[in-house]
C-alpha cells in the first residue's frame, strides 16, 4: 500500500484560544468490526477494548491497530462504560473495566474513571463494598509492623498475591492483555487500603479508601452495595461498625463507674460513731442494751451498726437491733450475727464464721435516735466459750459497696458485649489476612471465604 | 521580546526569550530558528495528534511561588504510549518542563551536569546502560532508576529551547525516589541532559487559562 501523503496544514491557529472549548472525545472506527468507537482520554489512552466485536487495538498511534482480533458481545457492566458520577465532589468517567482475580479465584472488578482535569482513579469492588483508589506518586516509607503513608500506618494484610487480568472492556493508558499478571501486597488501617502491584518493569502503589455504602452507588446511580453482618467477612479495610459504638459505650460506662464511685466517697463516709460495750453469757440468755443518742443530721443517710466479739469459740451471737427515733418512735429494725467456730477432722485444723457483724440500715431520716440491741449468746459445743463482749458501734453514713459493684457490672456488660461483637468481626476480618490464615492453619480450621 | 515574520508564511511570530531559540509557526507550522538577528525555516512541523490534556499554551501558573506561562511541548510517543513534555518559561527567563503522562504531571528543570556528583550519572554520560532497580544519590535524594524506553518526537509546537523534529530519536532513563521527586537523564547520542524535580498537582500550580473541554466542568482550582 502505497504511503499517504502528509496532511496539508491547517489554515487556523493551532494554539487559538478563541476556538472553544477542545472537544472530549475522539471517534475512531474499529479497523476489525467498523464500528464507531468514543475515545474518551485521547492522547492517553493506549488500548482500546472495542465494545461491539471485544477486539484489543492499539491507539497509541494515529493508525490504529487490532492486537488481538474478537468477534464477541461485550458483557454488562454495572456500571456501563461513558457513565459519569460525582465522586469526593469531583465528576468522574468510567472509560475502562477490568474483572482481576487470584489464579481465578476470588474474582474482584476494577472500573477506571478519569477526569481530563483531575487524570485516573480506580472504582473497586468484589461485591462487598467500593474503594475508591487514586495511584501515589511517593512510595510508602517503611514503618513498625507494615508502612506509612501520610504519616498514618498500615498494617501488612497480604505479603504475597497475585492479581491476574479474565476481561477487559474499555480503554486503558497502558497495553493491558487478558492473562496478564502481577505481583501484589495490601496493607490496610481501618477504611483505607495500600496496595502494591509491581513485576520486573514497574512498581505502582495505589491508596483506596472504603466509600460508605451509598457514596458510590448514588454516585454512579446503582443498587447501594454494602457489606453486611453474618454474610461474607468483612473486607481487609473494613472498619468495625462495633468498634465505636463499643469504645462509647465503655466511655460512658467508665464515667458513670467514676461518678458513682465519686458520690459513694463524697455522701456514703462515715461520721459521728458511738459505742458500746456489754459481756453476753450463753448461759444467761439475751442482754439488752440502749446506744444514744444518736444524732442524724441529713435529710436521709445510711446507718452503719458493726459488732465485734473478739472472744467468740465455738459460740455465736445474734444480735437484734431497732433504730428508734426518739421524736416520732420509727423503728428501723435490723439483725446481725457474730459467729465462731472451729475444729480438727480429716483436713487438719478448721474456722468458720466471721466474729464481727456489720449491719447497714439505708435510707434513715433526720433525727435523735437511740439504737436498742439484744444479744443472745449460744454456744455451738461443750468447747464453746462461755460469753464473750461484744463491742457494738454505731455510726451514721455507709458505703454499700455491694450496690456499687452491681452498678459497676450492670454498666460494663453492654460494653463487654460491643466488644465481644467487634473481636469477633476483627477475628472474621483478619482471618482473610496472612496472619489470619496462618493462624488458621495452626488450628486447623477451615476457612473456605 | 521579539516579533518578527515567518521566514515561510510571513506570519508574525514572537520570540520570548533569548534562551528558546526555537519557534514552532502556529499557522504554517514551519519550525523556525533564530541565531542573532537570523531567522531560518527548518521544515515543517507534524501536526500534533488530538489529545484531552487540560494544558494549552497560554496556560498559566505559579510553581514553588514563581509564576510560569506554558509557551511550547513537546509530544513523545514510545512503544506503549505517548506523553506531554509543556515548556513553562519562568518570570526570570529559566524555564522547566511540565510532564503530564498517564494523567499525572511532572515539574522538571534541566540541570548543570558538573554540579551533580552522581557515579550513576556519570555512567550514563559516558554511554554506559543503566540498570532498571539501580540507585544512587542526587541531591540528598536516593534516586531508583524507574523506567528506561526509547522515545520519538511525534510533534511539537510554541517556543522551544531545542528544535524537535518529528522522529527524533531519545534514550530516557527516569529516576524515582520514595518522597515524589523525580530524575530524567535523556540524551539523543550527541547531546545529553539530567532533569530534576517532583510530582505536582495541577491544583497546586494554581492554574489559568487552562484548556476547555467540552461536557467538563473546569476546576474550581483553577477558576
Amino acid at each position: 500500500m502505497a504511503t499517504e501523503p502528509p496532511p496539508l496544514p491547517p489554515l487556523t491557529p493551532v494554539a487559538s484560544a478563541a476556538a472553544g472549548p477542545a472537544p472530549a472525545v475522539k471517534s475512531l472506527a474499529c479497523p476489525n468490526c467498523g464500528g464507531t468507537i468514543e475515545l474518551r482520554a485521547a492522547g492517553y489512552t493506549v488500548t482500546l477494548i472495542c465494545q461491539y466485536c471485544s477486539s484489543v487495538l492499539d491507539v497509541a498511534n494515529p493508525d490504529v491497530q487490532i492486537i488481538t482480533r474478537y468477534n464477541e458481545e461485550s458483557q454488562r457492566l454495572a456500571i456501563p462504560l461513558g457513565t459519569r458520577g460525582t465522586l469526593k465532589g469531583v465528576e468522574w468517567e468510567a472509560i475502562g473495566f477490568l474483572r482481576r482475580s487470584e489464579n481465578g479465584s476470588y474474582p474482584w472488578d476494577e472500573y477506571l474513571l478519569f477526569n481530563p482535569y483531575h487524570g485516573y482513579r480506580w472504582l473497586v469492588t468484589d461485591g462487598r463494598g467500593w474503594t475508591f483508589g487514586t495511584m501515589l506518586t511517593a512510595e510508602p516509607e517503611p514503618g513498625f509492623d507494615g508502612l506509612r503513608v501520610g504519616g498514618e500506618a498500615y498494617k501488612s494484610f497480604f505479603a504475597h498475591g497475585r492479581a491476574q487480568v479474565d476481561y477487559v472492556l474499555g480503554e486503558f493508558y497502558w497495553r493491558v492483555a487478558v492473562g496478564e499478571e502481577v505481583e501484589t501486597a495490601d496493607y490496610v488501617r481501618p477504611g483505607w487500603m495500600l496496595s502494591f502491584e509491581g513485576n520486573a518493569q514497574e512498581r505502582n502503589w495505589t491508596l483506596g479508601e472504603l466509600l460508605d455504602g451509598n457514596e458510590a452507588a448514588f454516585g454512579f446511580a446503582m443498587a447501594p452495595q454494602r457489606w453486611r453482618p453474618g454474610g461474607r467477612p468483612p473486607l481487609a479495610h473494613q472498619i468495625s461498625p462495633y468498634a465505636a459504638s463499643a469504645g462509647t459505650a465503655f466511655k460512658l460506662a467508665l464515667a458513670a463507674v467514676a461518678a458513682l464511685f465519686v458520690i459513694l466517697l463524697l455522701f456514703g463516709g462515715s461520721r459521728a460513731s458511738k459505742s458500746y460495750d456489754f459481756n453476753v453469757r450463753s448461759d444467761a440468755g439475751a442482754a439488752s442494751a440502749t446506744i444514744g443518742p444518736i444524732t442524724l443530721d441529713r435529710a436521709f443517710q445510711a446507718v452503719t451498726i458493726s459488732a465485734q466479739a473478739p472472744g467468740l469459740e465455738n459460740a455465736w451471737v445474734d444480735l437484734d437491733y431497732a433504730l428508734v427515733n426518739r421524736k416520732t418512735q420509727e423503728s428501723f429494725e435490723a439483725y446481725g450475727i457474730a459467729e465462731r467456730y472451729s475444729g480438727r477432722d480429716s483436713d487438719g485444723d478448721w474456722t468458720e464464721g466471721d466474729r464481727s457483724a456489720t449491719t447497714k440500715l439505708a435510707m434513715v431520716p433526720a433525727g435523735d435516735y437511740d439504737l436498742m440491741v439484744d444479744a443472745s449468746g449460744q454456744r455451738w459445743a461443750y468447747s464453746g466459750s462461755n460469753g464473750s463482749t461484744v463491742t457494738i458501734t454505731v455510726a451514721s453514713g455507709g458505703r454499700f459497696w455491694s450496690n456499687f459493684f452491681l452498678a459497676l457490672i450492670l454498666l460494663i456488660v453492654p460494653p463487654i458485649f460491643m466488644l465481644w461483637r467487634h473481636a469477633r468481626f476483627e477475628a472474621a476480618r483478619m482471618g482473610e489476612s496472612d496472619q489470619g490464615s496462618a493462624l488458621a492453619s495452626l488450628i486447623s480450621q477451615d476457612d473456605d471465604e | 521580546m521579539l516579533a518578527v515574520a515567518c521566514p515561510n508564511c510571513g506570519a508574525e511570530i514572537v520570540f520570548r526569550s533569548p534562551a528558546l531559540p526555537v519557534r514552532v509557526c502556529d499557522y504554517c507550522r514551519t519550525t523556525v530558528t533564530r541565531i542573532g538577528d537570523e531567522l531560518r525555516a527548518l521544515g515543517q512541523a507534524a501536526v500534533l495528534p488530538f489529545d484531552v490534556s487540560p494544558i494549552r499554551i497560554g496556560t498559566a501558573g505559579r510553581y514553588d511561588g514563581a509564576a510560569f506561562d506554558i509557551v511550547g511541548r513537546v509530544r513523545w510517543g514510545w512503544s506503549d504510549g505517548s506523553w506531554n513534555e509543556w515548556l513553562a518559561l519562568f518570570g526570570d527567563g529559566s524555564h522547566g518542563w511540565l510532564a503530564e503522562a498517564m494523567g499525572s504531571f511532572m515539574m522538571t528543570r534541566k540541570r548543570r551536569l558538573s554540579e551533580i556528583p552522581s557515579m550513576m550519572i556519570r555512567r550514563m554520560i559516558e554511554g554506559g546502560e543503566p540498570q532498571l532497580g539501580e540507585t544512587d544519590r542526587i541531591d540528598d535524594l536516593d534516586y531508583r532508576v524507574a523506567d528506561i524506553k526509547q522515545a520519538t518526537c511525534i510533534a511539537s509546537e510554541g517556543e522551544l529551547p531545542f528544535a524537535a523534529p518529528k522522529g527524533w530519536t531519545i534514550s530516557s532513563v527516569d529516576m524515582r525516589t520514595t518522597t515524589g521527586a523525580v530524575a530524567s537523564f535523556q540524551t539523543d547520542g550527541r547531546e545529553r541532559g539530567l532533569y530534576t524535580g517532583r510530582y505536582v498537582t495541577l491544583g497546586e500550580l494554581q492554574p489559568t487559562g487552562l484548556r476547555e473541554i467540552a461536557g467538563w466542568a473546569v476546576p474550581r482550582f483553577a477558576a
